[in-house]
């Protein structure tokens, strides 16, 4: 049980700044992931929690305590390595006991936790044998038996599926969150998901470049992100954006080429310009709207993807179930007013309500 | 179904490899065959290869005491042990040290290390004497321990640094948030896993002692003389006891052989195999 909190850490490699005052506080039992592209500092970021990276700049403190500059066992951390770092030369059984073996603890202690942890993942009838003769799933598991046998204060988890086939990986991901909630332990996640990021956690960082753009709940950073750069990065498909103007002619409309939207959420004519967003489900196709032409029609089971051409760019919309549209059919597209999102265009913020 | 083109390349490459196998089976059987025949035999025009006459003497003359075979397998086993545990001692931690800490110009003390070896042996033969003789320690152990380091280790350094370059370097970072202190991180994972090659390594090492030749005839004359020396001494002035020399050859090439069969298998382990999951 661990509260975390990062205070303005900067991390640099040599002339490189790979993290740049990184402000995050972590609650008690609460699931937090870093979400980003690859090289935006998220995993620099988690290995500076575990103690295995130093910290340039800023304070790490667990439970108010600044921490940094305690080994990474002091830290009451256990951690969840991309690639596993299983002990080649150990069977199942002797990976996951190592840290307890490492304290000396009573061996009938080791055995009774080893198995008890064992029989929490299913692991009970691999006990004995090496991590080569183990599938990827297992080689998880064992990975996993080994963080939570440490009973830490803090998991911390480095991209844990992306060895995982895709089926496996939903698997896992369940898994994951239903331990997470048996446990209550205080959690970091490090993905470039943004699916898996949405399915397990309380709360959401995005990163960029080192930076934070947003951190709030699953919902805030889809509904409302705080900038075009999270807007983008979180949603399948991604948000469809628009350069428009406002005007203001039987009330507040944007308009984007011909078309014209009307905004009942803006109560008068913002001076800078903005970009308006627009996410798939405000999307409708239909008798309706603004005349279209359908471009591309990709089905994905409960729903499908049809994007279309529409002043001088393109839209998708979500239509449920199949859709019989065939490419270069003309139809009529609509969209929802109360879907779109306006971000200033020099600055790339989200305005709400003006 | 295999097809009849990949019958006749699959022919072709087992034809190649039994020529191979002949050719480089023949020396050694032809010494075997040799060293149980007595002199007269081999002497003889033609050569009179007859089984009935094999008999074992000669590797009874050759390790009768007086002889310096014995003792050269004695002076040889010394001195290829110390060479591999010295060479692997030292090669290891350098090695470490290269794979694993950023220290500014490891590629040029890499380079450096390497370049220790473009001299062939003959160039420093004559200057390493004199500065052996002068430190008074030619005819020693020592001496030839010294030598054999100074090519071998480079090339254990080279080895293992490429094999420390592949750990994956997430085991020791997964040992130390278990707990681990960086000696134990050593001692249990990392020298565990490390033990196939430092051992294939030490093999390497001690063979090349063992087999050396041309520092051994010039860095010893009586108390120090290995087994390649005292067997090349079966070639006299007058004659030389083939027999007895190949018997020498074959009792001094039986602990290569044994070594040569460990560390094959020991090479086809694959210990680090399923370590991570790329």
């Amino acid at each position: 049980m661990a509260t975390l909190e990062l205070i303005d850490i900067t991390k640099k490699f040599g002339a490189v700044t790979a993290v740049d005052g990184f402000h995050l506080k972590v609650e008690d039992g609460e699931f937090v992931t870093l979400l980003g592209p690859s090289g935006c500092g998220k995993s620099t970021i988690l290995n500076m929690i575990a103690g295995l990276e130093d910290v340039t700049a800023g304070a790490i403190q667990i439970n108010g305590k600044t921490v940094n500059a305690l080994g990474p066992f002091e830290r009451d951390v256990a951690m969840v390595f991309q690639n596993y770092a299983l002990y080649p030369h150990m069977t199942v059984e002797e990976n996951i006991g190592f840290s307890l073996r490492l304290r000396k603890r009573p061996k009938s202690e080791v055995q009774e936790k080893v198995q008890r942890v064992a029989e929490m993942l299913e692991l009970e009838k691999l006990m004995q044998r090496l991590p080569r003769e183990l599938s990827g799933g297992q080689q998880q598991r064992v990975a996993i038996g080994r963080a939570v046998i440490r009973e830490p204060s803090i998991f911390l988890f480095d991209e844990p599926f992306s060895n995982l086939d895709a089926a496996l990986r939903i698997k896992t991901r369940g898994e994951i969150k239903e331990l997470h909630q048996r446990l209550g332990v205080t959690s970091v996640f490090v993905t470039h998901d943004q699916e898996e990021a949405l399915s397990l956690s309380d709360r959401i960082a995005v990163l960029q470049a080192g930076r934070l753009e947003q951190y709030g709940s699953p919902e805030e950073v889809y509904l409302r992100p705080a900038t075009k750069y999270v807007a983008r990065f979180i949603g399948t498909p991604q948000m469809d954006f628009f350069s428009g103007e406002f005007i203001d002619k039987e009330g507040l409309r944007y308009k984007v080429g011909e078309a014209e939207i009307p905004v009942p959420t803006l109560t008068r004519l913002p001076e800078a310009a903005f970009d308006a967003g627009v996410r798939a489900e405000f999307v409708s196709l239909g008798q309706k709207g603004f005349d279209a032409t359908v471009r591309l029609v990709q089905p994905v089971g409960p729903f499908t993807y049809v994007t279309v051409d529409w002043q001088g760019g393109s839209v998708t919309a979500r239509v449920n179930g199949v859709s019989h549209l065939k490419p270069k059919e003309h139809i009529k597209v609509d969209i929802d007013p109360q879907g779109l999102l306006f971000f200033d265009r020099a600055t790339s913020m989200r305005i709400d309500i003006l | 179904m295999i097809s009849y083109k990949h019958q006749l390349s699959r022919f072709f490459v087992r034809m190649g490899l039994a020529i191979f196998t002949c050719v480089a089976l023949g020396p050694v059987i032809w010494a075997v065959v040799t060293s149980l025949l007595p002199l007269t035999a081999l002497t003889s025009r033609p050569p009179d290869l007859n089984p009935l006459n094999m008999t074992l003497e000669n590797y009874g003359l050759v390790l009768d005491s007086s002889r310096g075979l014995f003792s050269g397998l004695i002076n040889s086993f010394i001195i290829a042990t110390f060479t591999s545990a010295v060479g692997l001692v030292i090669g290891s931690m350098a090695a470490y040290a290269l794979a694993r800490l950023n220290m500014p110009g490891s590629s040029l003390i890499l380079m450096m290390i390497l370049a220790t070896q473009m001299f062939p042996g003959i160039v420093i033969a004559i200057p390493l004497f004199l500065v052996m003789s002068r430190m008074g320690i030619v005819d020693t152990h020592f001496a030839l321990i010294l030598v054999y380091l100074s090519f071998t280790l480079p090339i254990v350094i080279w080895i293992l640094k490429a094999f420390f370059e592949s750990v994956p370097m997430e085991l020791e970072r997964a040992a130390a948030v278990d707990g681990a202190q960086p000696l134990q991180t050593f001692q249990h994972i990392v020298l565990p896993i490390s033990l196939p090659p430092l051992f294939a390594t030490g093999v390497f090492v001690f063979i090349e002692a063992w087999n050396e030749f041309f520092f051994a005839i010039i860095l010893t004359r009586i108390n120090v003389k290995t087994a390649p020396i005292a067997i090349a001494e079966f070639s006299g002035q007058y004659q030389t006891l083939y027999g007895q020399m190949l018997a020498s050859a074959v009792l001094a090439s039986i602990p290569v052989v044994f070594l040569a069969i460990i560390f094959r298998r020991f090479i086809l382990e694959g210990f680090v195999e399923g370590a991570i999951k790329a």
